[in-house]
């Protein structure tokens, strides 16, 4: 099985890392005392490495046991507190994906059918891309107001730009011959665009997709940050910033959920282009 | 009855500019129904931009042509011809049958007429069980005889072909030859052929017409004399010996500029 394999060299790859992550400790971290580690081991490791201390690199099993253990003082736990925060933000990265993902492909099939338009706007969607979403964000929270809303758009403006881009690509793949035999069928534009370039363009668009639902959720995450919204991850790992000092296993639990969310989002749209393209000969 | 006249057809590319080629010179050409007529000439002599201004996929500098009595646009919108390219172009999407049934579905002929349609044409040309295949899992030239089906599906009174066997073997040629040469006897349908094959031109037409490159221009008219039903023992016609030694003869001299 193709998947079964793909799945187990995730996490034999993953189990690597652990282990570099922990061996890299062994050799330069904090000393390992009886009561501090799940193993009762004593251990001085024989540097001294400021980046292999349990501050700024804490054990594994400290970050995975902090996921139930309380994420404030009598508060939920840190698990809860998490899971409410990702599905808070990925209701703003899948709205900023869907709002995104609409402009990209009108864009792209406006672009698509007039040439004018594409010479005209294609530098301004490319310049786009260059200006900091950092420096963007507070200005749609100044415009709109801090909500989830305005965090979707600016989650938008990072994801348009590739479906825009792999949108004009994949209609305009079709070879010219295509186009002559459905014009000797007397075919319109629309007949043109539904039937054959539309259809030939799908295989991009979902590569775009996939590009896209990863950045919807990076994006979500920093539109939280200007907004002062608290209930997202970007509100999370803010506050486990400013804490880091009491608990910097709770900031490395966040950054996990983050990319938990991110990853799932990206899998969710494979399955869709895995059924959606399951006929497509596997080029 | 006259099916396509071609009056002083001629086709020049960047006009004006210092790269201005004429692919087409004065083109003059009629052609009767019923007939099946080949297009012969060395590479670049303009005959697949001949068949194209034909269909009114481009625009003819001068000239004008009319497909029964209509001129090549409104044909073009009232779907009176079919085309066959060298490659088949199906829709890599679309199983065997839809990309049959591509043309009537733009035509707008009810599902049901159109899928019986396509089902009976597949089976003309020897597909009966394809229909659930994708163009991928066809040998070459079974995805030609798909693109035939497609062309024949609207009922073309007219069959443009750009080279279709091109791209196929010896054998394969051969036997697509004599299929295609048995649905042009079955159908009413007048075919306009281009190729670089004399064997086939020979074998396939009732006429034949010799194209001069540079600028393209009608060589000469061959009326092919063998009997209107062709099949494997016509190869081993004398007369068609004969025939393709004239062809060659004219094709020579197309190629040593007229």
């Amino acid at each position: 099985m193709k998947i079964g394999r793909q799945i187990l060299s995730f996490f034999i790859v993953l189990l690597l890392l652990g282990v570099a992550w922990e061996l890299f400790k062994w050799f330069g971290g904090d000393p390992w005392r009886v009561t501090n580690n799940p193993f009762g081991i004593e251990h001085n490791p024989p540097f001294r490495i400021k980046q292999a201390s349990d501050l700024n690199l804490p054990h594994i099993w400290e970050i995975i046991s902090a996921f139930g253990k309380e994420s404030r003082r009598n508060g939920p736990m840190l698990i809860e507190t998490l899971a409410a925060a990702s599905l808070f933000t990925f209701r703003e990265a899948i709205t900023g994906f869907l709002l995104g993902g609409f402009l990209g492909l009108s864009l792209g099939t406006l672009f698509a059918h007039i040439p004018l338009l594409n010479r005209g706007c294609m530098p301004y969607v490319v310049a786009s891309q260059t200006v900091p979403i950092l420096a963007i964000a507070p200005m749609v929270i100044i415009w709109l107001k801090a909500g989830w809303i305005s965090v979707a758009i600016i989650s938008a403006y990072l994801t348009f730009f590739p479906v825009t881009i792999n949108t004009l690509r994949g209609l305009l793949s079709p070879d010219p011959t295509t186009i002559e035999l459905m014009r000797s069928y007397a075919a319109s534009w629309w007949a043109i665009l539904w039937k054959v370039r539309f259809p030939a363009a799908l295989p991009y668009i979902f590569t775009a997709f996939k590009v896209s639902a990863t950045a919807s959720v990076v994006g979500a995450i920093i539109g939280e940050l200007p907004s002062g919204i608290r209930d997202g991850l970007g509100g999370a790992i803010l506050n486990f910033n400013s804490y880091y000092i009491t608990g910097p296993e709770r900031l490395w639990a966040a950054i996990i959920a983050s990319s938990l969310v991110g990853i799932l989002f990206y899998l969710l749209v494979t399955a869709v282009e895995t059924i959606v393209l399951r006929n497509r000969k596997t080029k | 009855m006259t099916i396509l006249s071609i009056n002083n057809v001629s086709k020049r590319f960047n006009a004006g500019s210092s790269n201005e080629t004429v692919a087409l010179q004065n083109i003059n050409l009629t052609i009767e129904s019923d007939e099946f007529v080949s297009i012969i000439g060395p590479s670049g002599c303009g005959k697949s931009t001949l068949l194209r201004v034909i269909g009114d996929l481009i625009a003819p500098s001068e000239g004008k042509v009319s497909i029964h009595g209509k001129s090549a646009a409104q044909s073009r919108l009232d779907q009176d011809y079919g085309m066959v390219f060298q490659a088949p172009v199906l829709l890599e999407w679309r199983r065997i049958l839809p990309n049959v049934v591509l043309p009537m579905e733009l035509a707008g002929i009810p599902k049901p007429e159109r899928e019986k349609t396509a089902r009976n044409l597949l089976a003309q040309v020897g597909l009966k069980g394809f229909e659930r295949h994708y163009p991928w899992q066809l040998s070459g030239g079974m995805q030609q005889r798909v693109a035939i089906a497609r062309a024949l599906a609207i009922r073309p009174k007219l069959l443009l072909m750009d080279e279709p066997f091109g791209a196929l073997d010896e054998m394969t040629r051969e036997r697509m030859n004599l299929q295609l040469h048995d649905i042009w006897r079955e159908s009413d349908t007048t075919v306009l052929f281009v190729t670089h094959s004399i064997s086939e031109a020979v074998f396939l037409s009732t006429k034949i017409i010799v194209m001069s490159a540079r600028p393209g221009q009608i060589l000469e008219v061959i009326d092919i004399d063998l009997p209107r039903q062709r099949d494997d023992s016509t190869r081993e016609d004398v007369r068609f010996f004969e025939q393709e030694r004239a062809v060659r003869e004219w094709l020579r001299r197309a190629e040593s500029g007229g």
